[in-house]
């Protein structure tokens, strides 16, 4: 058996949620899940024809099934409901990637409305961790699992606005905190923060911002969406059984 | 099996207790009955009963008492 060919069956047998994947890195994730073998419950905010048919390929591509759930993160109850729509189905679930999330302008402080902290907080921490403590459920009851979140290079060097490198920070306190709580029902909690991507939402960075960041980059690139979803694929699979509560920055070597 | 069968026997499998330890039983009033080994007799439960507990019910699982309460007024399981 080659490496790819090995590589290639990373996941195979394993249900994973992946929320926020209809774009970005999130697609990503969706896709290299795919590509190595698992069965994914695919949480996006609206429906889509041309989300559906990706997905439909993905599934006939790679052998797997991928059911998708809708859900707008900035309200608890649908949140809530996602989560029990995906627990209903009494699928194991093996992985849970929390990777949805918003980013608004850069601006500073003084020029930000305290309404878009508050929902930036929402959908990248207080949402995310709803919707943790109902999928773990499904983890603690087979005492094994695998949790990701997505955080940023810049909960370390405040390289964005006020409310995502605050909201991005909290992340890996959560991230902390919920291995040593899930440790004792086997299960991992980790957390990956990419530098600057190559997606949307690094698009809509200040070309001042993104000078900044690429010359304290030793790789002197913005990061591809798949090379985050590779980091999210290792810490989804057996291959980093021994790693909970860590931080993983691909984020191309930031000084 | 009855509920109350079915109910008790869900905290001995948990808990890993004996049924005459169950009278009075609180949470964090043994050992075994910690958050972990709560959320391990949530889980039970819910396989027993085929039921979700919400988040909120799982908090106020107090006692073997109040968890009949909860599963009779939340879930329509009659004891």
């Amino acid at each position: 058996m080659s490496m790819d060919e090995v590589i290639e069956m990373l996941l195979k047998g394993k249900t994973a949620v992946v929320t926020g994947c209809s774009r970005g890195i999130g697609k990503a994730i969706l896709e290299r899940m795919a590509a190595n073998g698992a069965d994914v419950f695919a949480v996006v905010r609206r429906e889509s024809p041309e989300f559906a048919e990706h997905c439909a390929s993905l599934s006939t591509e790679h052998g797997v099934e991928i059911q998708t759930v809708y859900a707008d993160f900035e309200s608890e109850d649908e949140v809530t409901a996602a989560a029990k729509s995906i627990l209903k189905t009494k699928r194991q679930i093996d992985i849970l990637v929390n990777n949805i999330g918003i980013a608004f302008p850069q601006r500073m402080l003084a020029m930000t409305p305290m309404g878009a902290v508050k929902e930036s907080f929402q959908v990248n921490v207080f949402s995310g961790l709803l919707f943790t403590q109902l999928i773990s459920k499904s983890m603690m009851r087979v005492k094994q699992g695998s949790i990701v979140f997505l955080s940023s290079s810049a909960a370390f060097d405040g390289g964005s606005n006020i409310e995502y490198s605050a909201g991005k920070a909290a992340v890996l306190g959560v991230t902390r905190r919920l291995a040593v709580e899930l440790g004792a029902f086997g299960i991992r909690v980790n957390a990956v923060a990419p530098g600057l991507t190559d997606t949307d939402m690094g698009r809509m960075t200040s070309e001042e911002v993104k000078t900044i960041a690429l010359s304290r980059n030793i790789m002197k690139r913005l990061g591809q969406p798949e090379e985050i979803a590779d980091a999210v694929v290792f810490l989804g699979s057996d291959l980093s059984r021994f790693m909970t509560g860590q931080v993983l920055r691909v984020d191309g070597g930031l000084l | 099996m009855t509920n109350l069968e079915k109910y008790n026997q869900a905290f001995v499998e948990a808990l890993e207790i004996s049924e005459d330890q169950l009278p009075g039983l609180e949470y964090q009033g043994i050992e075994q009955w910690d958050s972990v080994g709560h959320m391990g007799l949530v889980a039970t439960l819910e396989d027993a009963f085929d039921i979700m507990m919400d988040t909120d019910d799982i908090i106020d699982f107090s006692s073997y008492e109040k968890g009949k309460e909860i599963l009779s007024k939340s879930y329509e399981i009659e004891f």
